[in-house]
C-alpha cells in the first residue's frame, strides 16, 4: 500500500486536512497512526479504505492505482476490513447477523454465511451472545462484534479507528489482544488510528501526525514501550 | 439470514409509520378492487340479464348506447325478422319511472305472448294478462321495498295497476323492477306502437349471430344488432360507470404510492448512517438500491393485500345496503386480484425508485461522519 502526495481539501480548499501525504506499507505490517484531533487520522483511513477521493495524489494497492480500480465496492468488500470508534453496527440485525453483512457480497451461501458468522463471533469470545441484538450489548462486546464483522470477508488490510476510544480499559484491552492475535494468525496488514498509548507499544511502527502531515514515522523508541 | 430479512425488520422499526403507508395503499387497492367489482358487476348483471332472457342477439337503434335506446316503431323492422335463422322475437319497452313515492323504477313493457316470460319464476301470483284488466307483475326487491302484496293497486306515473304476481329472475335487475304487457306500457307511456329492444333468439346461435347482423345491416340502416356482452360493453351507462371508477381509484392508488415514497424517503434519511456502513464494508450501489426498492415493494404489497380484503368486505357491505341489494353484485374474481396485486407491485417499485437511487447516491465517506 502506497500513498503518494494525498492531498484532501474540504470545503473548496477552506480546509485542508491533509497536506501531501507520503505513506508505504508493507504487506503484513501493523501500522499506529498517532496525533493530536483534527490532525487528519480519520480523512487519512478514509482515503486509505477508498471510502473517499484524495483531491490530488495517488493512492496504490498491490502497486495498482485505486482511481484505475473499476469495482472499489467490490475491492472494499473484498481487501478491507473496516473498525469503527462508534462500532457502527446495524441496530436491527443481530450479532450474527451483523457478522453476515459483508458476505453478501462474496457469494456466500446463507449457510456458509451462517456458519462463517458463528465461528467467527466464537473466535472474538461471543459464542454465546449470537442472537443479541446491539442495544443487548456492553460496548466491548459491540466492538468484537465489529472485529468479527470487519474479518467477514478476510480482508487483506484492516483499517482501524480508534478501536478502542470508546472503551474501559479492559475491554480496550481485550480488543487490543485481539487485533494482536488477527496479525499473528493472518499477518494482516493493519493500519491502527489511536490514542491509546497502549496501542502504540503493541506494533512495530507509529505514525505521527500533525496538521495534515507526518512529522515522524519509525519504530517506536524502547523507553516508550514499558 | 438474507437482504428480505433485514427489509422485513426495518418494517417494524417505525411501526405507526408503516401502518399509515400500508393502510394509504390500502386505500387505494380497496377502491379498485370495490368499484371496478362493482363496474364489472353492473355489465355481468346486463349480461345476466340477456342470458336469462334466453336472447341471442338484441336489436337497437345505432345511435343509442344508453341503457335505455330510444323507443323505434317495431313494425319498421318486420321485412328484418322474416328470416329462417331467427326462432323467435320479443320486443320490448323499457323506462325508468316514477312509481308511487319512488321517482325511478325500471318499468318494463314485455309482448306478450313471447319467450321473456318465460325466465321469470312466479313466487306468488301469475303473469298480468293483458287487456282491458291492468295489471302488473313486480319484482321480488320491488315488492319488498314498495310494500306490495298481490291484489294491490300500484301507481305507476298516473296510471293505476293491479298486482298480478311477485316473481324473482335470475337478471338481477330485474327482481328491482316492474313489468307489464308491451301494449299497457306503450300506453302508459305515451309510445303506441313503439319498442326501445328487440331481443331474438336464434336457431343456430353460434353461426346464426353474422348472419343476422348482416341481414340487419343490409335491410335497415340506423341499427345495430349485438350479442348480451356486445351490449353490455358498449352501454355508454356501463362506460361512464367503468371510467370513472378507475379514474377515482387510480386516483387513490397514486395518493398512496406517493405516502409510499414519503415513508421510504424519510426512512433513507434516517438511515444514512447505517448505508454509508454498508457501502464502507463493501456493499455495491446496486444492492443498497434493491434493499430500498424491496422494502418499498413490500410496503405496498401488505398495502395491496390488505387492500384486497377492505375492498372485499367493503364491495360486500354495500351489496347489502337498501340501495343496492338484488339489484347488483359486484364481480370481485381472480382477474380483479390480479389486477389489484400487479397494480400493487407496480407502484411499489415505482415509488421506491427515487428512495433508492437518492440511498445509492450516498458518499460512504459523509454518511459515516453525519450524526
Ligand atoms: N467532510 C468534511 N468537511 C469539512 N471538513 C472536514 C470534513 N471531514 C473532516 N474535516 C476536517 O478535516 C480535519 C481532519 O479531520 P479528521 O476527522 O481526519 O481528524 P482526526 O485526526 O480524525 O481527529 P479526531 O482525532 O478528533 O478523530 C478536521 O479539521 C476536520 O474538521
Ligand atoms: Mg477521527
Amino acid at each position: 500500500m502506497e500513498l503518494r502526495g494525498v492531498v484532501k481539501e474540504f470545503d473548496d480548499g477552506r480546509v485542508k486536512a491533509l497536506r501531501g501525504l507520503d505513506l508505504t506499507i508493507m504487506g503484513g505490517e501493523p501500522v499506529a497512526i498517532i496525533g493530536p484531533s483534527g490532525c487528519g487520522k480519520s480523512t487519512l483511513l478514509q482515503i486509505i479504505g477508498a471510502l473517499d477521493r484524495p483531491t490530488s495524489g495517488e493512492v496504490l494497492f498491490d502497486a495498482q492505482p485505486l482511481q484505475a480500480r473499476r469495482n472499489l465496492a467490490a475491492f472494499r468488500a473484498r481487501e478491507i476490513g473496516f473498525i469503527f470508534q462508534s462500532f457502527h453496527l446495524i441496530p436491527t440485525l443481530t450479532a450474527a447477523e451483523n457478522v453476515e453483512v459483508p458476505m453478501f457480497e462474496i457469494g456466500l451461501s446463507r449457510k456458509a454465511r451462517r456458519a462463517r458468522a458463528v465461528d467467527l463471533l466464537e473466535s472474538v469470545g461471543l459464542g454465546h451472545r449470537l442472537e443479541h441484538l446491539p442495544a443487548q450489548l456492553s460496548g466491548g462486546e459491540r466492538q468484537r462484534v465489529a472485529v468479527a464483522r470487519s474479518l467477514a470477508n478476510t480482508p487483506r488490510l484492516l483499517l482501524a479507528d480508534e478501536p478502542t476510544g470508546n472503551l474501559d480499559s479492559a475491554s480496550a484491552s481485550r480488543i487490543i489482544e485481539l487485533l494482536v492475535e488477527i496479525h499473528r494468525l493472518h499477518a494482516t496488514t493493519m493500519v491502527i488510528v489511536t490514542h491509546d498509548p497502549r496501542v502504540a507499544t503493541r506494533v512495530g511502527r507509529v505514525v505521527h501526525m500533525l496538521d495534515g502531515s507526518i512529522v515522524s514515522d519509525g519504530p517506536i523508541e524502547t523507553e516508550n514501550r514499558t | 439470514m438474507t437482504i428480505a430479512g433485514m427489509v422485513w425488520r426495518n418494517l417494524f422499526r417505525r411501526r405507526t409509520r408503516t401502518l399509515l403507508t400500508v393502510l394509504g395503499i390500502s386505500v387505494g387497492v380497496a377502491a379498485v378492487v370495490a368499484l371496478i367489482g362493482f363496474a364489472q358487476g353492473l355489465e355481468k348483471v346486463w349480461q345476466e340479464a340477456y342470458k336469462a332472457r334466453g336472447t341471442d342477439l338484441v336489436v337497437t337503434k345505432v345511435t343509442s348506447r344508453s341503457p335505455l335506446p330510444v323507443p323505434f316503431e317495431q313494425r319498421a323492422l318486420q321485412e328484418f325478422l322474416d328470416c329462417p335463422s331467427i326462432e323467435a322475437s320479443a320486443a320490448l319497452l323499457s323506462d325508468m319511472m316514477g312509481v308511487e313515492d319512488s321517482s325511478a323504477v325500471l318499468v318494463f313493457g314485455w309482448e306478450k305472448p313471447s319467450f321473456l316470460w318465460d325466465h321469470l319464476r312466479f313466487l306468488e301470483g301469475r303473469a298480468p294478462e293483458s287487456g282491458a284488466s291492468r295489471e302488473a307483475a313486480i319484482g321480488r326487491i320491488a315488492a319488498s321495498s314498495l310494500g306490495k302484496k298481490i291484489g294491490d293497486i300500484i301507481q305507476i306515473e298516473f296510471e293505476e295497476f293491479t298486482v298480478s304476481g311477485i316473481f324473482e329472475s335470475p337478471a338481477l335487475v330485474e327482481n328491482g323492477a316492474i313489468v307489464l304487457p308491451l301494449e299497457q306500457m306503450q300506453a302508459a307511456t305515451g309510445r303506441e306502437g313503439k319498442v326501445n329492444f328487440l331481443n331474438l333468439r336464434l336457431k343456430d346461435p353460434p353461426t346464426g349471430v353474422a348472419e343476422v347482423k348482416a341481414r340487419l345491416e343490409k335491410l335497415h340502416q340506423g341499427f345495430s344488432a349485438l350479442d348480451s356482452a356486445e351490449v353490455a360493453s358498449r352501454n355508454s351507462g356501463i362506460e361512464i360507470v367503468r371510467a370513472m371508477s378507475w379514474a377515482t381509484s387510480l386516483l387513490a392508488l397514486f395518493v398512496g404510492m406517493f405516502g409510499v415514497t414519503n415513508t421510504m424517503l424519510m426512512s433513507v434519511f434516517e438511515r444514512v448512517k447505517e448505508i454509508g456502513i454498508l457501502l464502507a464494508i463493501g456493499w455495491r450501489r446496486a444492492r443498497v438500491m434493491g434493499m430500498i426498492l424491496l422494502e418499498s415493494l413490500l410496503l405496498s404489497l401488505i398495502g395491496g393485500v390488505f387492500g384486497l380484503l377492505i375492498g372485499i368486505c367493503i364491495a360486500r357491505a354495500l351489496e347489502t345496503a337498501d340501495l343496492l341489494r338484488g339489484r347488483l353484485k359486484a364481480d370481485i374474481g381472480p382477474g380483479l386480484f390480479l389486477v389489484a396485486m400487479s397494480l400493487s407491485v407496480a407502484l411499489g417499485l415505482l415509488a421506491g425508485v427515487y428512495p433508492a437511487w437518492r440511498a445509492s447516491r450516498l458518499q460512504p465517506g459523509d454518511a459515516l461522519r453525519s450524526e
